[in-house]
């Protein structure tokens, strides 16, 4: 049985719907390849203006199962790094993480994004138009991007990705076609903590006793630390609720054998939520003074500079 | 169920939930005794290294971080420049079966062979059960354990967690700096670092 006449309107429409949908289930997406994966350099403004910051993202799409690490890996593995090559002038700033997932239920585990993950990279061009040349240009942004891909196991990859964007001497306009893209990026990130929350942290001889006053009940929290070797990043972490708040019984670190001034990192609420944390560590949870809602919380100062 | 039944099972239940209870190595404590077949036949015990200084080295063929290590020879290096001070250098495969890294007894001496490897002897430990004892992470995790038990290191090879072979030249080679400092009659100044490199493939 015929289901439509070939050279009918319908039929045609159905032959073109079924190759559209062949074609998005097949084709690999734009990019450059990465081990199981791809990488796209994409542009938030459609030009560059000196003067102005721009936004580039690194828009990897892996496929199931495989994933890349978050700035502190976790037990094992190597965040993405890259070596930009700009016109003088142009720099880039550091990697902007979105909030990580743990990855492994087991004695290892990592931190990390599967599927599809875009990090934002912020681009400066300096004030002097000089250094971009007289009048409007174009300027190539390059980056050598060095990636671990991971599922059961590892394969190193490089990509060399690239994006040429005109020079304008206007403020930078937004690209449409990637404003959707940026908008789920940011989302992603996590965010700086509400200036009512009351965020410390104890050292407890083998674990750090993180406690949280955000001014209402909480059902469950993570913390992903954004150091190395300060907790046992497999050891399950202690949620306790308490009034407005939670407590969470954080795993030193085996390779942690001096004190820590500070414990920086991003706490996820129920909700997937990210927010960043950078509070003292008080010697002992004897020192703690609840009553005066907590010790001194700093956002404001959080950097994510590289720790290598 | 009888008296000596209940007995029975109590002794089993504690048998079993002793393993459990004995929290992995760090350095500062007694190495933790083991038992296990080497690739070349030979039963190893760690006890019987007492009054040597003992080199642990987790290995997965397929791990990138291990191959940077194998492919620039600077394992082999550090595998012949240690034990020819009279270091035993005990490689650890703690890759289980159907996982990547996990070979047979002949495969690991087809690879030593091949790789002009020089370790004392190669562990098979497809069960993990040393890899656990060690709390070992990563591949090539290293651990060095003194002359009296007693673990002095527990970590990367060296300060640089890449893949790259270019970076082996010019790392600082935390083993070397561990074994050196050691032998010296020093405090070892380095004595846990994040081990770098590919999660051990365990079986769980």
């Amino acid at each position: 049985m015929r289901l439509c006449h070939p050279r009918s309107g319908i039929c045609r429409a159905v032959a073109l719907a079924a190759a559209a949908l062949f074609c998005a289930a097949g084709a690999p997406a734009a990019g450059t390849p990465v081990p199981h994966g791809t990488l796209e350099l994409v542009s938030e403004n459609q030009w560059i203006a000196p003067g102005n910051t721009i936004h580039l993202g690194l828009h990897f799409q892996l496929e199931k199962g495989w994933h890349i690490y978050w700035v502190n890996p976790g037990d094992s593995g190597e965040p993405p790094r890259v070596k930009w090559q700009l016109p003088a002038g142009v720099k880039a700033d550091e990697i902007e993480w979105p909030t990580p997932r743990r990855l492994g239920t087991s004695s290892i585990v990592d931190f990390g994004y599967e599927d599809d993950v875009m990090l934002i990279v912020p681009l400066r061009a300096g004030a002097g138009a000089a250094v971009l040349g007289p009048g409007d240009g174009s300027a190539q942004l390059t980056g050598e991007v060095k990636v671990l891909v991971c599922r059961e196991m590892c394969i190193p990859g490089k990509a060399q990705v690239s994006l040429t964007l005109p020079v304008k001497s206007q403020p930078p306009a937004p690209d449409a076609q990637t404003a959707e893209l940026f908008a789920a990026a940011r989302k992603a990130l996590p965010q700086r903590a509400p200036a009512n929350w009351r965020v410390s942290v104890a050292d407890a001889h083998d674990s750090f006793t993180l406690t949280a006053k955000v001014g209402q009940p909480i059902a469950q929290a993570s913390f992903f630390p954004l150091e190395e070797s300060q907790i046992k990043d497999a050891a399950p972490q202690q949620f306790v609720a308490v009034p407005g708040g939670f407590r969470l019984t954080l795993q030193k670190s085996d390779q942690l054998l001096k004190p820590i001034a500070r414990l920086k990192g991003v706490l996820v609420l129920a909700g997937d939520r990210g927010y960043i944390i950078d509070v003292p560590v008080s010697e002992t949870v004897a020192a703690r003074r609840d009553d005066r809602g907590g010790l001194d919380f700093v956002a404001a100062s959080f950097s994510w500079a590289p720790l290598r | 169920m009888n008296r000596s039944t209940l007995c029975r099972t109590l002794v089993v239940l504690m048998l079993c939930a002793v393993p459990l209870l004995i929290a992995a190595a760090k350095v500062g404590d007694s190495a933790p005794e083991f038992t296990t077949t080497a690739s070349n036949g030979k039963t190893i015990r760690l006890s019987d290294y007492r009054g040597k200084y003992v080199v642990l080295e987790w290995h997965n063929n397929g791990c990138p971080y291990v191959g940077k290590h194998y492919n620039s020879g600077n394992m082999q290096r550090l595998q012949k420049q240690w034990t020819s001070q009279g270091v035993v250098w005990l490689t650890v495969l703690s890759s289980a079966p159907g996982k990547q890294g996990y070979v047979t007894a002949t495969e690991e001496n087809d690879y030593l062979t091949k790789e002009h490897a020089a370790p004392t002897a190669a562990l098979l430990d497809p069960t993990g059960e040393v890899g656990h004892l060690y709390d070992a992470k990563t591949s090539p995790q290293m651990v060095v354990i003194n002359p009296q038990g007693v673990v002095i290191y527990s970590g990367a090879i060296d300060d640089k967690p890449t893949t790259d072979l270019q970076d082996v030249q010019g790392a600082t080679n935390y083993v070397s700096l561990a074994l050196e400092q050691a032998m010296a009659g020093k405090t070892v100044q380095t004595p846990a670092t994040r081990p770098y490199g590919c999660s051990v493939k365990y079986r769980d």
